[in-house]
């Protein structure tokens, strides 16, 4: 009996889903004209002006498969303190190539809490480079067909949650879900915000106080504005919403959920917390790092980085510490991350190319160091969102202005009396938490697109090695001389300077299959004195260190027997390739 | 014929192992005595499995102590923080066995009442497990062949015994372009031929080991795996040598971290290990200080090392100093830098030596003097693939000797450590409230004084524990009586780092009688209440 009733609702169900299924088909194609650049009629139609949720990526990230079953692979790396899945997209054209086995393009965002819209933006990369793809764009086929793209679009999904969903600020919480004493009373997470007015939002308080030095702008009610000298003041200004001392302890909302960093958590340069603030116990103690940690030594092919945060229009480099740290930054390093973060100041207007150490701050123990200092890969890390975009003019722009005249006023919570314990009657408002760092609706796909340019710019330019030119030439006494050439014409070298420094991968492999090897040779042009290197170890394998950007290198083989020879190059960062011949 | 020769060969060379290496027990034997020992005294002290290491090994942990164990202050006592450190695994195992056989007496339950013990008698089962295998070699490094150096991983070459002796000493092959030379204070020793004082170099040196396959490079060390005592964050060095691809990367490194930064209660490690700051106490100010890092011990802290250094002279009678070095990501240095706790080690044996002297020579110079055979492989000539045509010995001072003393002296160390330990472990922090007073000034109106006073040797928190995020702070607070109100002071505020035999004086404004319970400390310091009562 329950069985049929279990049948019946199952067919109900699916009666209900049908139509929604066949709602999700393309529109007919007569309906559209395309735009230079987009998709015209995508095979997964999405809204680019509106946040996901972690389900709402999770949903999104599934249909990307089954849209795209031939690029798109998707697979959780791990699970977060609360238990969501770490997800991870893995995008290329699947062919006789492993994708680890191609060089490797690494995105990730969200690793604040509060930092939501890099999520959204390596969304729109899957999506962008799926759909023209599959529109036949030859630029993005090639890329596909060469290089490995990976994304976690959140690595910090338990924050994002409590961000969406709880009452918190524009910018909290910064950390994930692992319960933190930082008052260290023996209490955790007890003394946070209070939501007096059950909107959901942390804003701000204020009380009237002729003794206070604000007032009401009286251009417009919203803002509050610093009294002049002498002049009559109208309000105080009491902080963030809340300050009730929930512990007794003396303090506000001094140990608040997700009060630390998950990017102060990685295994280089690490500093305990007294040094740099936000750290945790010891380097990769949550579950989060250490998931994109374990991914990380499983995926060496991972030669570009890009890590979304917010906020400021910034396209950060390293080094984090003054002088590196224990990292190295080569000349080529250096000319590799400057000359394609210039080209990414022209492509996002509104963006500097910055030293995180010099331009900004230091930070110890961060994701970039892991990526640049441990694994070898060039890293980039974009601050999403600046208030230049708001008006397209440098500065910080007025954003009381910008949500009156293009928002009309929807980011703005209005002023509203409430009764506080301490304080007695207090106004809370001010600006919604989706205003200030991350993206109003209208203006997100534009600079989702340009940052997605700049990654696809970056990730083009990771090493690819190739097989350019094979020549034989018979050298008498049964012996041939073969010589090959070796090419990488990308900006990117196999190695950085801390790859090579610190021997993180395996030197370039050159094999040559098919003859017995005598002697191998890397050959030294540019020396006219013909003093080539021999390998006297296993020739058959050349081990070549490093190819660097936009060029290449021969090698040359006696070779005893065989008439075909067949040439493979093996990079862990620069991809393989292959050539025969007779 | 030749055959049954080879045989009594081993069969002499296990008999004088034994005799040798009797008195150590391995990882088998531990265990089975860990179990025993725990289920003798059942009520009192706890055995349990922190985790498994790579090779499949327990690290124990002993946990001794009454009531609400984990509610009071703690010690954590370390063994096996190197893994050729043989003698420091049986101090952590024997300091646990001497509490638990003393644990009726009065002091042991004294202590007992007021301190756990958390033992971890060795944290290098993998390594030290080589003291006890056919093939011998100073090993420190576990099972889990992860390099930083990740390049060469898997590519190198083991050891090999080339001449059958069960140990891997070292090789020295004649060479016109040698780098070393026999030493002048003992020819056994090989130095390094000084150039400045016109030496030529006779011998290449390598470790013991056969042809390797690896382009013509002579073989060398390059088994993987990671050092336990160089895999912590404090002054760790990346893509150092056995330093692991970050620091605490371990499962036996993160699982001691997490157990220890879960134990609020631990106000205090000791380490049985290479480093020492008991014979020779750590100095303030002896490195250069970075922005914000401290990189040497601060100067209250320091008053405490001295003071526990003197003891720790004066209870085990021990001479001279060991020379050692702060190697980097060690976990002493980690213990008081990043753990924020009172940190203290010692290798607990070691030969006199003058820093700065060659070593091996000071060793081969104590062991005559003292009597210690079987302590060195002369130099033997052996057939080597890799170099046909040279003449190649191989010899040395066996694996472990030096930092490891004759079975016969461990007991002896072993209960002197024993005292040491527990008689620190006396002068933890021990509060109690003075000078209460309460003065009437009308109205209704008490102006409430006290003092909380810390009689105890140990501040109640270390000085490198205040700004430490995972140290806790103890507050004071108030429970009123209904009616009652406090018209100036916090009903909860820190105490604040109390140092030894200091005290720190506390006032608030009460309205109304009644009594007001007041509680402070915290299981870092123990917790102690009063009340006070107002008519």
């Amino acid at each position: 009996m329950k069985i049929i009733v279990k049948s019946i609702v199952l067919i109900a169900t699916i009666a209900l889903l049908l139509p929604v299924a066949s709602n999700a088909q393309r529109p007919s194609p007569e309906l559209f004209f395309k735009a230079a650049g987009s998709p015209v009629n995508p095979k997964l139609q999405v809204s680019w002006n509106r946040y996901h949720s972690y389900d709402g990526i999770v949903d999104f990230c599934e249909r990307l498969e089954r849209k795209h079953p031939n690029l798109v692979t998707l697979t959780s790396v791990g699970k977060s303190y609360e238990g969501r899945d770490m997800i991870l997209l893995t995008i290329t054209e699947k062919g006789d190539t492993e994708h680890q086995h191609k060089p490797g393009y690494y995105v990730n965002a969200n690793i604040h809490a509060a930092e939501i819209q890099g999520s959204e933006m390596a969304m729109y990369m899957a999506w962008y480079l799926t759909e023209m793809y599959a529109e036949g764009n030859v630029f993005i086929r090639e890329l596909l067909r060469d290089k490995t793209i990976y994304i976690m679009p959140t690595i910090n999904p338990d924050g994002r949650e409590n961000f969406l969903w709880e009452p918190n600020t524009g910018s909290s919480p910064r950390g994930g879900m692992v319960p933190r004493d930082n008052d260290r009373d023996g209490l955790f997470d007890e003394d946070g915000f209070a939501d007096l007015n059950n909107d959901g939002v942390i804003t701000q308080m204020r009380r009237r106080n002729p003794d206070g030095d604000w007032k009401t702008d009286p251009n417009d009610p919203r803002r509050m504005i610093r009294v002049a000298p002498g002049e009559q003041g109208e309000w105080e200004l009491l902080g963030r919403e809340g300050q009730i001392d929930e512990d007794g302890d003396g303090r506000a909302d001094e140990d608040r959920v997700g009060m630390y960093d998950p990017n102060r958590d990685w295994g280089y340069n690490w500093r305990p917390n007294y040094v740099q603030s936000g750290a945790s116990q010891f380097p990769f103690a949550l579950p989060e790092s250490r998931a994109v940690r374990d991914f990380g030594f499983e995926h060496m092919n991972i030669a570009g980085v890009q890590l979304y945060h917010n906020t400021g229009g910034m396209i950060l480099r390293g080094p984090s510490v003054q002088g590196g740290g224990s990292e190295v930054y080569s000349r080529e390093d250096n000319m590799v991350l400057d000359r394609i973060g210039r080209i990414g100041e022209r492509m996002i207007p509104g963006y500097r190319l910055l030293t995180i150490w010099s331009d900004l701050y230091t930070v110890w123990g961060g994701e970039y160091d892991w990526w640049h200092g441990a694994m070898g890969a060039y890293v980039y890390c974009n601050e999403l969102w600046t208030g230049y975009l708001m008006f397209n003019e440098p500065g910080r722009g007025d954003q009381y202005e910008f949500d009156r005249l293009l928002l009309f006023e929807d980011a703005f919570i209005p002023w509203e009396e409430v009764d506080h314990p301490v304080f007695g009657k207090v106004e809370v408002g001010g600006f919604n938490k989706n205003f200030g760092r991350i993206h109003p609706g209208f203006l997100f796909e534009s600079d989702a697109h340009r940052n997605t340019a700049f990654c696809l710019l970056h990730a083009y330019h990771t090493p690819q090695v190739k097989v350019d030119d094979i020549e034989i030439e018979d050298i008498g006494g049964g012996l041939r001389r073969v010589t090959a050439t070796i090419t990488n014409d990308r900006m990117m070298p196999t190695h950085s300077g801390q790859n090579l420094r610190y021997n993180i991968d395996p030197p370039n492999y050159i094999y040559l299959d098919g003859g017995e090897v005598i002697a191998g040779f890397i050959v030294n042009e540019r020396n006219h004195l013909g003093n080539d290197f021999e390998q006297r170890h296993n020739p058959q394998r050349m081990e070549v260190r490093n190819i660097s950007g936009q060029s290449s290198v021969k090698v040359r083989w006696i070779v005893s027997s065989g008439n075909r020879f067949t040439v493979r190059v093996e990079s862990v960062k620069g991809g393989r390739d292959s050539k025969e011949v007779r | 014929m030749k055959i049954q020769f080879k045989s009594l060969i081993v069969a002499i060379a296990v008999v004088t192992s034994v005799q040798a290496y009797g008195q150590y027990r391995d990882h088998a034997t531990l265990s089975r005595d860990l179990n025993d020992l725990a289920r003798s005294y059942p009520t009192i002290s706890e055995l349990t499995s922190l985790v498994k290491t790579e090779g499949g090994k327990d690290i124990w942990l002993l946990t001794i102590g009454t009531g609400n164990k984990h509610e009071k202050p703690g010690i954590a006592v370390f063994g096996g923080v190197e893994g050729n450190h043989l003698l420091g695994i049986e101090m952590a195992a024997g300091f646990a066995e001497h509490l638990l056989r003393d644990s009726e007496t009065q002091e042991v339950r004294d202590l007992l009442s007021n301190v756990t013990f958390y033992v971890f008698p060795n944290v290098s089962p993998d390594a030290s497990q080589q003291y006890f295998a056919d093939l011998r070699y100073d090993r420190k490094w576990n099972a889990r062949p992860v390099e930083a150096n990740r390049a060469n991983r898997g590519e190198g070459v083991p050891f090999s015994d080339l001449n059958g002796d069960g140990y891997i000493t070292m090789m020295r092959v004649e060479h016109p372009a040698g780098t070393h030379v026999p030493s002048r204070d003992d020819p056994r020793v090989m130095v390094r031929a000084d150039l400045a004082r016109g030496e030529r170099g006779l011998y290449l040196m390598f470790p013991e080991g056969a042809e390797s396959n690896n382009g013509g490079r002579p073989a060398e060390n390059i088994e993987g795996g990671v050092n336990f005592n160089n895999n912590w964050s404090f002054n760790y060095q990346e893509f150092g040598r056995h330093a692991g691809p970050h620091a605490v990367s371990e499962p036996e490194t993160e699982a001691v971290a997490e157990f220890l930064f879960d134990h609020f209660n631990i106000y205090a490690v000791f380490a049985f290990g290479p480093q020492d700051n008991l014979a020779q106490p750590m100095r303030s100010g002896e490195r250069r200080a970075g922005t914000r890092e401290i990189t040497s011990i601060l100067r209250t802290d320091e008053t405490i090392n001295r003071l526990v250094s003197s003891r720790y002279r004066e209870v085990t009678g021990v001479r001279g100093t060991p020379v050692t070095t702060n190697v980097s990501g060690n976990f002493m240095e980690w213990a008081y830098f990043h753990y924020g706790r009172y940190s203290f080690s010692t290798p607990g044996w070691w030969f006199p030596q003058e820093r700065g002297a060659n070593s091996e020579v000071a060793f081969l110079k104590y062991a005559e003097e003292s009597g210690r055979n079987d302590i060195f492989v002369p130099w033997q000539e052996v057939n080597h693939p890799d170099f046909p045509e040279r003449k190649v010995e191989v010899g040395g001072i066996k694996p472990f000797v030096m930092t490891n003393p004759p079975a016969e002296m461990v007991s002896g160390i072993v209960e002197s450590n024993y005292r040491f330990v527990k008689e620190v472990a006396g002068m933890h922090p021990d509060l109690q409230f003075i000078d209460i007073e309460v003065d009437n000034v009308g109205s209704d109106i008490y102006r409430l004084t006290l003092s909380v006073h810390n009689r105890g040797f140990f501040a109640t928190i270390a000085e490198i524990g205040a700004p430490n995020q995972f140290v806790r702070l103890p507050r004071i607070t108030l429970e009123l009586a209904r009616g009652q109100e406090i018209l100036s002071g916090d009903r909860v505020q820190q105490l604040g780092r109390i140092e030894g035999t200091r005290s720190r004086e506390f006032i608030w404004l009460i309205r109304g009688r009644g009594n007001i319970d007041i509680r402070t400390g915290d299981i870092n310091t123990g917790v102690i209440n009063t009340t006070v009562n107002i008519r």
